[in-house]
């Protein structure tokens, strides 16, 4: 099948990979070679591409013959010296170029070796080749990430480590390799490190052995089972090891003095994996499996081949209540894809829905399983809701693109301000959203198919793979281990003997959601329930939904399921109704459940046996319903209807109806004891909206506040809260989650009443932990949430400056209490930080209401390098609010340099995220913030400083889309002539964006030349290393050694391939005259950022 | 001559301790030193000038096996006992004045004046007090409550005031004196690993419930996982100095995880 993708036809059997890491002072570098075992499948192979980025290589053997080899990574810098093109647009369809230009799936690559001469016969016999790869690499600012603590001591005592990471296909930031999920090989990894320190990898560890210094040591890992190369990781540094005591094949690490911690962390790991074996039937696939907790990581989880990479920040002990759920989730997750995404890879980009897809649903499963149903539809409903909002915001998330010709009219996303072509295109945020949607979209397939069903497939997925992985390479049997979607529906079919065909083309095939709005009307003559269900199709991510929808009818006699047909014109349905007046014989009413209980039934309409409707109740269709009923309905449903999401959804609805009788439907849920505690949660705050609606004629104290001081203030003196005990945990979330809603009551003068704030007030003031069992820091923040939330606009007179003089008195008191609570910090810090993280959101809501002055310096402090990533979220996060807020220049420049020196990946791709999320200024606004300067800066920000991190790009392109949008920005002074050619939009318009070549060619040349020396220095290494490189071909390093052909053949060069990239290179860089120069000579390189193919026709010519 | 013979006994005594180890053996001796010591001051008293030993071991024998405690106070205050003399007193300590209180209580008839006096009253006597102790929950929570605020306000003020700070209103410093942000090195230890004072809490919580719940079957596994970690920790260090043995015991032979395999030595190169 590789050939039918246009592949260089070859297949790597095994890869011999020795890496030497050497962690040895300030110098983070490792030296390695690679050694490729490939079986040629075609004859005239004569160049084979693999994928590198960083690396410096120094040697290319093939059989032992010195090979040439060229390097050249487009993506290093996606629109070469069109310095004034600033229009997104063009942007997006160059880096989507780029990117497939050198995509392993399409055979491309960034490094080109030419075949020696003298094995072309070899190759035409299709005999083995063997490539050999010396390569190198200096201080990676991608790929693999270190972590030096600047302490004494050697490198194991400060607990230094380095890991690998990245997203999606990143192997390549690290070693030479086909970085594919769908090129499998075996391994064979040797790491050699100090001696203190260990070697994690993929596979089992063979041995280990000193070196003959003895100062270090080998790590040998072997990989029988097939793998794909971006599936291999690495992690080296002083850990702490811990066998697991369930299962010895199973090993923790963790770095220094964290050991108690991971004990009890990972002591539930076992029961996850008896899970997922007894559901998929399938044992686990590796032989062992490695859980390696590390600083400063990029994601909180990553699967990889036998081994999972998490955050150390996971860690709890057991006093830690609120992340042990969360930490749990993360091992499930990150064991799930080890089965589907490791184990069982993907053919191609468009298969990964199928992966994501099956891991998160079997995850769900998990869910269901551990935290029961509740939680489960809880959280369907939540990742269903985030699914909704996200496509009816962007316009939609599809699933399985397909790509028919590559013509752009056709591109299926043309809504999206990036390609989603490839993965290392996407925004990250589409990312998360297509994984949410792929489970969802599982959890579908089994609602029509049945749960055994599809734990069938998945078995037969798993088993056909297992097979596949003992046999030899020879066998062509390993495509089994790798999943397409065509496979995955045929095995549906073949298992189920159902054609889910309908449901793939709406959800899979299609992107957007289902908009229902839905009424009704009760007809008292035919005893009808008319329902009205109009959809909205034509808004940006909808979709029209045709085919069955369930309605559930709960009436005096019963619930009563109906199935609907939505048609084409089809409106209104008639439902028959059950009962007729019978509330007079106060019998008891059955609900869905089978449960018969007594209700007080003196609300609803006399003539109507309905209680409540719902529309879609197992939640078959992604959609979003927004239904009209009366609230007395929604009140009894939100009593009586056993479903948690019903209840959440009648707990949303009641907002709009402040009435006493919402108040008594949700004060009774929030007492009720056997109510889902995220219910009772919400209700508080849906009880603090109502009584804010209701401020004129609330009686009694504010509220909660009484049922706060029942369920946990003392019996003798309600004004002192219990010392605390936690061993109850609803009640203790609900404890927790109260106070924050009653601080966000309001009186008449919409102040928070001084008995609310007084209250929270003594609940810090009595709050004893020392009795309990569990640390309180989540609790202490909470209360210090609900003084931020406590906080109302200050009234400023003449916009006087704030000084202490006119601070009002409540807020003296709520500052006090910050400021104990984060020095307290200092001296005792509580886990996570989480009180230092609430203060610093708390001085940001008191500095943003105006009572302190507003001033970005401490938060800036606190997002120093240095601080935990929780504070320094935190506080960066007030900076970008205080950006917006103040319009700061300054800030902005700040938080731009931050963007591209961080040492921490992730808190510079969190500071990318804030910005769009709460952005300085919008295409639309003006703003005095929005110049020339600062679109230069993040054009180059996207454009070529951060090629070494795929997710930090497209977060980069994000940004500059929410500040200006798809054509060039609105700042930029017009340009001065006329009419261009709008390639996409196939018309002519008047120049919004580029300047002609012609007329920008030469007066632009002196400056852009400047231009681009500087970014050979500052902004990529790697492209110091190709040009040094590329000198090294023209004149042999080692004189005698490497023998630079000179002359070539190039008959064999696919000619299909040649008319591929003539046409994709066509219209889209010019080459400034050095260039030119350089391209005369047969090796010579253009800079490597050109986007020009080593294939490209000047030199096949 | 008593006096003599009494000092020796006492020696005689702590050399014996010296010798033996056994405290019953001790005991009997010392005991029988001392009521020879009593038997020769009595036939001292009743005008013997000398006795031989073997009856004066023959009376102590005969005062051990019937000697009445009852009747020792009447015996004591007998108008014919003889009054050891009193050793020189030598240069008497002034004692100061300066803290009295109560009367000093003189001795009783039967201790010798020459002994010391009773140390001042308020060292030994109880003095009552008329104010009921608190213990009122209201006011032991509010007490505490405030107690803490204080102490800690008091102490991050102190360490506010020592050290750098950050402020809130650029012309006030000391209202809200914010210790500065300082980072740490290693920035995960200290948020993730509980501090001292929870650890110790954590413990105290934890005897507390067992002493409730008596969980034997939760507490043995408690202690054999603590036991197969530790050996973990050292099969970790074994191996990253195999030149200590490998002294393992059963258990861990089970485990054969490739992480905790000694180290290999390299080869001989073959040159």
């Amino acid at each position: 099948w590789r050939v039918e993708h246009g592949s260089l036809g070859f297949r790597g059997l095994t890869m011999f990979c020795s890496i030497l890491i050497l962690l040895c002072g300030s110098s983070l570098s490792l030296q390695g070679f690679v050694e490729l075992t490939i079986f040629p499948t075609v004859a005239n192979l004569n160049r084979i591409k693999l994928n590198s980025k960083q690396c410096r290589i120094y040697r290319v053997r093939i059989n032992d013959l010195e090979a040439a080899f060229i390097y050249n990574d487009p993506t290093l810098e996606v629109c070469h010296s069109e310095s004034k093109q600033r229009n997104l647009n063009y942007f997006s369809n160059a880096y989507a170029a780029a990117v497939s230009a050198v995509d392993p799936d399409a055979g491309n690559g960034e490094l080109c070796i030419k075949v020696p001469s003298e094995l072309w016969r070899h190759v035409d016999e299709l005999k083995v080749l063997k490539i050999h790869i010396n390569f190198s690499l200096d201080q990676p600012k991608g790929g693999l990430h270190f972590v030096v603590p600047s302490v004494e001591g050697s490198m194991a005592e400060r607990g230094a480590h380095v890991f690998s990471c990245g997203y999606q296909n990143s192997t390549r930031f690290w070693f030479p390799c086909v970085d594919s999920y769908s090129e499998l090989c075996t391994w064979k990894l040797e790491f050699t490190v100090d001696a203190a320190m260990v070697a994690v990898s993929n596979g089992d560890l063979v041995e280990t052995v000193y070196t003959h210094d003895m100062r270090k040591k080998t790590f040998h890992y072997m990989l029988t089972i097939p793998t794909a190369a971006s599936n291999i990781s690495l992690a080296i540094g002083p850990f702490e090891i811990l066998v697991d005591p369930y299962m010895h094949e199973v090993t923790h690490f963790c770095l220094p003095q964290l050991l108690p911690l991971l004990k009890h962390t990972t002591s539930y790991l076992h029961e996850v994996f008896e899970f997922y074996e007894e559901i998929l039937t399938c044992r686990y696939p590796y032989s062992c499996f490695k859980t390696v907790f590390i600083d400063e990581a990029y994601v909180e989880v990553a699967a990889y081949a036998s081994m999972s990479i998490f955050s150390t920040n996971l860690l709890h002990s057991a006093m830690i209540i609120d992340e042990t759920p969360l930490t749990r989730r993360c091992l499930a997750q990150s064991l799930a894809q080890q089965f589907f995404g490791c184990f069982i890879s993907r053919m191609s980009w468009s298969d990964e829905w199928v992966l994501k897809g099956i891991s998160g649903y079997i995850y769900g499963l998990w869910m269901k399983k551990t935290f029961g149903v509740n939680e489960y539809r809880h959280w369907i409903k939540e990742e269903l809701d985030k699914i909704v909002a996200y496509e009816l915001k962007t316009g939609g998330v599809l699933l399985h693109p397909i790509f028919g010709g590559g013509k752009e009219k056709d591109n299926p996303a043309s809504h999206l301000h990036f390609s989603i072509k490839h993965p290392h295109t996407l925004s990250w945020e589409y990312y998360t959203m297509f994984q949410c949607k792929a489970h969802l979209v599982m959890r579908l397939i089994e609602n029509r198919i049945s749960m055994e069903f599809m734990l069938q497939v998945f078995n037969k997925l798993l088993s056909l793979a297992s097979t596949a992985s003992s046999q030899k390479f020879q066998s062509h049997m390993w495509s089994q281990m790798l999943v397409s979607t065509y496979g995955f529906l045929k095995s549906i079919s073949n298992v189920s003997g159902k054609d889910i065909q309908p449901l793939i083309k709406q959800w899979v095939d299609q992107s957007g959601v289902v908009k229902f709005y839905g009424s009704f009307a009760f007809n008292r003559k035919r005893n009808v329930l008319e329902l009205e269900i109009k959809q909205d199709y034509t808004s940006p991510g909808t979709q029209k939904y045709v085919g069955p929808l369930k309605v559930t009818v709960q009436e005096l006699d019963g619930s009563f399921n109906h199935t609907l047909q939505i048609e084409e014109n089809s409106l209104k349905h008639d439902i028959p109704c059950h009962s007729k007046s019978r509330r007079n014989k106060k019998k008891k009413i059955p609900l869905m459940n089978g449960e018969e209980v007594d209700m007080d039934l003196s609300a609803m309409d006399a003539d109507s046996p309905l209680l409540w409707i719902r529309i879609d109740p197992d939640m078959s269709v992604l959609r979003k319903v927004e239904f009209e009923q009366a609230d007395f309905m929604w009140q009894y449903q939100l009593r009586y209807e056993r479903d948690v999401v019903a209840q959440q959804e009648s707990i949303l609805a009641l907002e709009k109806f402040p009435t006493p009788a919402s108040r008594l439907a949700l004060t009774d849920t929030l007492e009720h004891e056997h109510c889902f505690y995220r219910v009772r949660m919400a209700a508080c705050f849906c009880l603090a909206k109502i009584a804010n609606s209701m401020v004129s004629t609330w009686t009694g104290p504010p509220a909660m506040k009484s049922l706060f001081t029942r369920m946990f203030c003392c019996k003798t003196c309600p004004n002192i809260v219990k010392t605390n005990n936690f061993m109850s945990f609803q009640s203790y979330f609900l404890q927790k989650t109260m106070p924050v809603a009653m601080a966000l009551l309001r009186d008449v003068h919409n102040l928070c009443p001084k008995e609310v704030l007084t209250f929270i007030l003594d609940l810090i003031k009595y709050n004893d932990n020392r009795k309990n069992k569990f640390s309180d820091n989540y609790y202490r923040a909470e209360m210090i949430d609900a003084l931020a939330n406590s906080v109302t606009p200050a009234v400023s007179v003449n916009n006087e400056v704030r000084t202490l003089d006119n601070l009002n008195p409540d807020v003296r008191l709520i500052l006090e209490e910050i400021t104990r609570f984060l020095n307290m910090e200092k001296l005792l810090p509580s886990y996570r930080h989480t009180i230092t993280v609430s203060c610093l959101k708390a001085i940001r809501v008191l500095q943003k209401n105006g009572h302190v002055p507003s001033d970005p310096a401490l938060f800036k402090s606190y997002a120093e390098y240095g601080h935990f990533v929780d504070i320094r979220i935190a506080a960066l996060e007030a900076v970008v609010d205080y950006t917006k807020v103040d319009r700061s220049y300054e800030e902005l420049q700040w938080l731009l340099n931050m963007i591209q020196t961080d040492p921490v990946p992730y808190v510079r791709h969190k500071i990318l995220n804030m910005l769009t999320k709460n952005p300085p200024f919008t295409k639309n606004l003006e703003s005095p913030l929005c110049n020339e300067a600062l679109v230069d800066q993040l054009w180059k920000l996207m454009n070529s400083g951060t090629s070494h991190d795929w997710r930090l790009r497209c977060g980069a392109v994000d940004l500059y889309f929410t500040l200006f949008g798809l054509s060039r920005p609105s700042c930029l002074p017009l340009p001065e002539l006329g009419l261009v050619l709008n390639l996409k939009e196939k018309k002519a318009v008047l120049n919004p964006t580029i300047i002609p070549e012609t007329a920008a060619g030469n007066q632009e040349f002196s400056s852009s030349q400047e231009e681009e020396e500087i970014d050979m220095d500052t902004v990529h290494d790697s492209q110091a290393f190709i040009s040094h490189h590329l000198n090294m071909l023209e004149r042999p390093s080692t004189p005698g050694k490497v023998k630079v052909p000179q002359s070539h053949r190039r008959r064999h060069e696919h000619k299909k391939k040649k008319k591929k990239h003539r046409h994709k290179h066509r219209h889209r860089h010019r080459h400034d005259a050095r260039e030119r120069e350089r391209d005369r000579e047969p090796f010579a390189f253009s800079s490597p950022a050109s986007g020009r193919s080593a294939r490209s026709p000047s030199l096949s010519d | 001559m008593a006096d003599t013979a009494a000092s020796a006994s006492g020696s005689g005594t702590r050399s014996g301790s010296k010798h033996s180890t056994n405290p019953a053996d001790n005991y009997h001796l010392a005991r029988r030193r001392t009521l020879q010591v009593v038997v020769s001051s009595l036939l001292t008293e009743a005008g013997f000038e000398s006795a031989e030993k073997a009856s004066v071991e023959t009376l102590t024998e005969m005062l051990q096996s019937c000697f009445n405690v009852d009747t020792l106070p009447a015996y004591a205050k007998r108008s014919q006992r003889m009054v050891i003399t009193a050793p020189p007193v030598t240069n008497q300590p002034v004692t100061p004045k300066a803290l009295t209180a109560g009367q000093n209580r003189p001795h009783p008839p039967h201790i010798p004046s020459h002994f010391p006096e009773f140390p001042d009253p308020h060292t030994y006597i109880k003095t009552p007090t008329y104010r009921e102790p608190v213990s009122d929950y209201q006011v032991l929570r509010e007490k505490a409550a405030s107690q803490r605020r204080d102490v800690e306000r008091a102490l991050t003020r102190f360490m506010a005031k020592t050290g750098e700070t950050q402020s809130l209103f650029k012309d006030d410093v000391s209202t809200f004196p914010l210790i500065a942000a300082r980072p740490f090195t290693i920035p995960y230890l200290t948020a993730l690993l509980p501090s001292e004072l929870e650890m110790q809490q954590m413990e105290e919580t934890d005897s507390l419930e067992q002493d409730e719940q008596m969980d034997t079957e939760n507490l043995a596994l408690h202690v054999s996982t603590d036991d197969s970690g530790a050996e973990k920790e050292n099969a970790s260090v074994l191996q990253q100095n195999p030149a200590l043995p490998g002294s393992r015991n059963g258990e861990e032979s089970v485990i054969d995880n490739p992480y905790l395999r000694p180290v290999k030595k390299p080869k001989i190169r073959r040159k």
